[in-house]
């Protein structure tokens, strides 16, 4: 049953949060442990979930307070309603959900507290053997059942009648304490049951920089664990969710197959995916597993680099890997030098007229046109035979035009990326665009609603055209298919302008008056860049892209 | 500099009433976090009858921090590096801040008694010691009559002093 429907992503994807329950088909995962069959106690746990405010920011959207282990399925609808043949019905579905690391906990708690009949150890200690496996209950209950005890002494766990009885925490007069040497009247002291005992400064000390490890902490004298309650007593209620959270962290890190964080700056959500499977059947098929976490930050689970449709990944990553090595040295190119036209070296003209000397061939040429310098002569700056120069140029060797094909790519790419850029600015500011809207011209806000779709349509127009050119670089230009790309950029280039133009209009009443242009444009970028999508995919499919180092 | 913490006090203090056998250490008068630290090898190792000259440092988080301890002698061990630098777990990530000086170079001399090439600092010395073991307790040896046996140099204190 599709609940909701994110509104911000309807040119790819179609969101359906819906309960799972009961056919999780995680068993033969190792990693990943089972969250979503016990959906009643998830809620529970969550809504007393105290560690987790800080985690979900103010920017969550309200509906997903208290809602923790949400499913979001991700489908890819097929792209254009007009099929083109090489589309399959049956796209493999990437389930996943968006979590934060607080959620991850919780839901870990709830697993130990059902694993604790099992061992029939105290819950605190159930929670330490999961830390000490890394969270992985398999592996943890397989090495159990092999020794037990083993297992125990290892984690630092002691099993002990009176344990619970024990008094960690003491006052005590007298007391020197072996660490700082220090004693007072009325020295706070900890030990665990083994009977080291500390002052409680310098078990804070002790503790405070290993909360942000995430690994087990022990006794400062021997091998058995402090349990959360421990470390609660020493620094405080909640301090261990520090530790816990830490742990989750490494935890992450170690599956990030089934988990990535979200790669936008500061934003704390997990997604985790739990059918690895499709990842790979989406792959075969050139399309690429984008997901949206709570934040609403769209990024490719695989690579997590932003969407980058037409390419996949493996052309996403060349190209990107191309860009890091060369476009800080060809930025600077490009806008300092010329090639000399006789022998290509780079010249930088740091002043002078434009009568130039090539140092290198000593042949003399005309800065502006690039031609030959006694043409010139009488007729100084006029330089009529530029075009026609240009378009001689063509037959130059192989490495400049390489770099030249790929410096004018690179441009145009980097181009949309600036735009797109501004236009999220823009976004920004579009709320008030709204409000000024609802204010002079009592319009509701559901129906001012189409600036800021119209603005992501612009966005997500201005990300599959940027991409496309680095489907376009490693292409072959000779194929057929290659000139429909190109005519495919053109037609989705030439909407996402007017439709910029369109949002350029500042006056408000003029903004209504063009309201049904806004929703015709906004379509319109929608369908070019499924188009473009589509096409640069079919690229891909055929071979006729083919991403290389050169 | 601020004031000594007790528990340095009390440690120097326990080293020089109740030194451990075959290990000395004299903190500096200028630094007393700084201590000269020479340990003699153990018997019936390749580095019998050598003394080793050592740096101690304590951080200013210790005990939070285990001490930073160097060899200042040459030494032929694979988990002593051409720099001095040691790997031992009680310098890394198994010190304790229940531990103390006297243990860690009593540690120290422990691994000088056991080599332990298999989990190497010195990847060219663990790998000629894995190759060929009595080749190399016996370059340890000569290395030991080299540079660990000579009467004190001129110089009787550690390096900082020269810097002054």
């Amino acid at each position: 049953m599709t609940r909701n429907i994110y509104m911000d992503d309807n040119d790819v994807y179609e969101f359906q949060a819906e309960d799972d329950d009961g056919d999780d088909d995680d068993d033969d995962d190792e990693f990943s442990i089972e969250f979503y069959n016990h959906k009643d106690n998830d809620s529970v746990i969550f809504q007393n979930d105290i560690f987790c405010e800080d985690e979900l920011d103010q920017q969550v959207p309200l509906r997903h307070k208290g809602i923790m282990s949400k499913i979001v399925d991700c489908k890819y609808k097929e792209y254009g309603d007009e099929d083109k043949g090489i589309l399959e019905d049956d796209l493999p579905i990437i389930e996943y959900s968006c979590l934060t690391a607080g959620n991850i906990y919780s839901l870990m708690l709830n697993r130990a507290s059902k694993l604790q009949p099992v061992f029939n150890i105290p819950i605190s200690d159930v929670i330490v053997l999961l830390q000490k496996y890394n969270w992985c209950e398999e592996r943890m209950l397989e090495a159990y059942t092999d020794d037990a005890k083993a297992v125990l002494d290892s984690a630092g766990i002691l099993i002990g009648e009176n344990s619970e009885l024990f008094s960690r925490l003491k006052t005590r007069d007298g007391f020197v304490c072996p660490i700082c040497c220090e004693s007072s009247e009325t020295m706070k002291t900890f030990s665990l049951e083994c009977g080291h005992e500390y002052c409680l400064t310098c078990y804070q000390h002790y503790i405070s920089d290993k909360l942000n490890v995430g690994n087990i902490i022990k006794c400062m004298n021997c091998e058995l664990a402090l349990k959360n309650d421990d470390i609660d007593i020493i620094m405080g209620e909640g301090s261990s969710t520090k530790l816990m959270l830490s742990s989750i962290k490494g935890f992450i890190q170690k599956h990030s197959q089934y988990y990535k964080w979200c790669p936008f700056t500061d934003c704390k959500y997990v997604i985790h995916v739990k059918n690895t499977m499709s990842l790979t059947q989406l792959n075969r098929k050139y399309l690429s597993p984008y997901v949206i976490c709570d934040n609403k930050h769209q990024f490719c689970f695989n690579c997590s680099l932003e969407v980058h449709a037409p390419c996949d990944c493996i052309v996403a990553s060349f190209w990107v890997r191309k860009a890091q090595e060369e476009s800080e040295n060809l930025n600077w190119m490009l806008q300092n030098t010329k090639e000399c036209p006789k022998c290509n070296v780079n010249i930088e003209k740091n002043g002078g007229c434009n009568h130039m000397t090539c140092r290198s061939c000593s042949y003399e040429f005309c800065w502006l046109c690039e031609g030959d310098w006694s043409t010139h002569k009488g007729s100084y700056y006029q330089c009529i035979l530029y075009d026609e120069k240009k378009q001689n140029k063509k037959g130059d060797d192989e490495k400049k035009i390489k770099l030249h094909k790929y410096s004018y790519y690179y441009k145009l790419f980097n181009v949309h990326e600036s735009s797109a850029q501004l236009d999220m600015k823009l976004g920004l500011t579009v709320e008030q665009k709204v409000k000024s809207l609802q204010d002079n011209l009592g319009i509701s806000w559901i129906e001012g609603q189409f600036i800021p779709e119209a603005i992501e349509k612009i966005v997500n127009g201005r990300t599959v055209l940027k991409w496309s050119f680095a489907v376009a670089y490693y292409s072959d230009h000779s194929h057929n298919m290659y000139k429909i790309l190109e005519q495919n950029q053109m037609e989705l280039s030439k909407a996402v302008e007017e439709l910029s133009e369109l949002l350029e209009i500042k006056d408000p009443k003029q903004i209504m008056d063009r309201k049904l242009d806004f929703y015709n444009m906004s379509d319109y970028v929608e369908k070019r860049s499924n188009a473009l999508v589509e096409c640069g995919r079919e690229l891909l499919i055929k071979g006729i892209c083919i991403p290389r180092d050169s | 500099m601020t004031t000594l913490p007790k528990r340095i006090i009390k440690e120097t203090e326990r080293l020089v009433s109740d030194p451990v056998p075959g290990i000395s250490a004299e903190p500096h008068e200028d630094n007393l976090r700084y201590f000269d630290v020479s340990i003699e090898g153990p018997q019936q190792s390749a580095y019998e009858n050598g003394v080793f000259r050592l740096e101690l440092f304590l951080p200013d988080e210790y005990p939070m921090e285990p001490p930073k301890v160097r060899f200042l002698t040459k030494i032929y061990h694979p988990n002593i590096d051409r720099l001095g630098r040691i790997c031992l777990d009680v310098l890394k990530t198994n010190w304790s801040p229940a531990l103390q000086i006297r243990t860690v170079l009593l540690s120290i001399q422990a691994l000088l008694a056991t080599p332990n090439p298999n989990d190497p600092l010195a990847n060219d010395v663990a790998e000629d010691w894995i190759a060929d073991e009595d080749a190399a307790i016996a370059k340890a040896k000569h290395w030991t009559a080299l540079y660990a046996c000579r009467p004190p140099p001129p110089s009787p204190t550690g390096p900082s002093e020269t810097n002054n």
